[in-house]
């Protein structure tokens, strides 16, 4: 089903859709506002429709084997994890407006970053997606895994990746 | 310290003049999918800037510009003898000479068509031709062209080809300071690569 090509080359079509990933860090932070600055200029009517999306880790991915306790521990977790999501979403979104850009939809979704990120653009056959880096290096990425390495080589969609440029000191 | 030129000063540029000069870098080769990533781009991204500016008189059609580059792989100027002779170690200059103009014919050729596409889409463009590894080069002119930028294409190759043939535009994404859109080629057979 190849039907993310057609959507940018159909001038009929409503807009085209641009999905930004968005997490704790600065460095999707620093995406997101590359992102406003560079294609949303003029905040009155951009050509491309923006999803936010934030991958929400999962309380029982985070908590892992507990033992015992697991089970009183979990909600507590979870509820933490949700506040922390609604604060992320909450602080894309106040950048969003900062930059006169409206009627933007933020996604919260629970799962691993990777599925979650390629699953939005199938949903919302976006034509773009962006992800910020957090620049590892090749053993940093080999362990701890690179979403946006991912992501790159699986979305079905052209993927922009931004990078918060490094101060040495 | 190091600065990304563009993109930090537009982030800490204010509100006022947002009117995008977007510098972008396109890489070029013989393939379809970097032409593919051109038109692509062309269409996508400089809409943006075209649907913006088009109050009153269209005097700045296009604020951005658009470099293309394209890098030839050295040519090594010796050969492996194959034949019981061994006698031509090195290829006589005449056989250099033409293969190097050889080259560069075909990649003025390609610039040409790709300088074409952006004449028709009514965008500013220059080519630059450089030697050397791809991988470097691009890396190294999109940051001393401080481009906001780079769009490369993508073979769409597999996990294990990719291990073994090498990606240009996996080093770019890794290395490039700049922030880097890999276009993808549109699924025609919809193969899953592992």
């Amino acid at each position: 089903m190849a039907t993310s090509k057609d959507e940018s080359s159909e001038k009929a079509q409503p807009q085209p859709v641009m999905v930004v990933a968005i997490d704790e860090s600065d460095h999707s932070a620093y995406a997101l506002r590359w992102t406003l600055d560079h294609f949303f200029t003029a905040g009155n009517d951009s050509v491309f429709k923006l999803v936010l999306v934030h991958a929400r880790p999962s309380a029982t991915s985070s908590v892992g084997l507990a033992g015992p306790g697991a089970a009183e521990v979990l909600p507590i977790v979870d509820s933490d994890l949700r506040k922390i999501a609604a604060r992320v979403a909450d602080s894309a979104k106040q950048l969003c407006i900062k930059k006169s850009v409206n009627n933007v939809i933020v996604e919260v979704v629970e799962g691993d970053p990777r599925n979650v990120l390629c699953d939005t653009v199938d949903k919302y056959h976006a034509s773009i997606l962006v992800v910020g880096s957090h620049g590892y290096g090749a053993i940093k990425r080999a362990v701890l895994g690179s979403v946006s390495d991912y992501c790159a080589h699986h979305a079905h969609c052209s993927v922009m990746i931004v990078k918060k440029p490094k101060t040495k000191h | 310290m190091e600065e990304l030129g563009g993109g930090v000063d537009q982030v800490r540029g204010g509100a006022e003049e947002r009117r995008m000069k977007m510098k972008v870098m396109v890489a070029i080769d013989e393939s379809d999918g970097s032409f593919y990533a051109l038109n692509w781009a062309l269409d996508n991204i400089f809409n943006v800037m075209t649907s913006t500016s088009t109050i009153g008189t269209s005097t700045h059609e296009n604020e951005g510009m658009v470099f293309l580059v394209h890098v030839e792989p050295i040519f090594h100027n010796y050969v492996y003898p194959i034949g019981p002779s061994g006698a031509a170690f090195y290829p006589a200059s005449v056989v250099v000479d033409s293969v190097k103009k050889g080259q560069q014919e075909r990649s003025a050729a390609l610039l040409s068509r790709a300088l074409q596409i952006c004449k028709d889409k009514q965008i500013k463009a220059e080519s630059v031709i450089l030697n050397g590894d791809p991988r470097e080069m691009i890396c190294q002119a999109a940051e001393q062209m401080q481009v906001d930028l780079l769009i490369m294409g993508s073979r769409g190759l597999g996990k294990l080809q990719r291990a073994f043939l090498g990606s240009v535009s996996d080093y770019c994404a890794h290395h490039a300071k700049a922030p880097i859109l890999i276009v993808k080629p549109p699924d025609e057979h919809h193969k899953k690569h592992s």
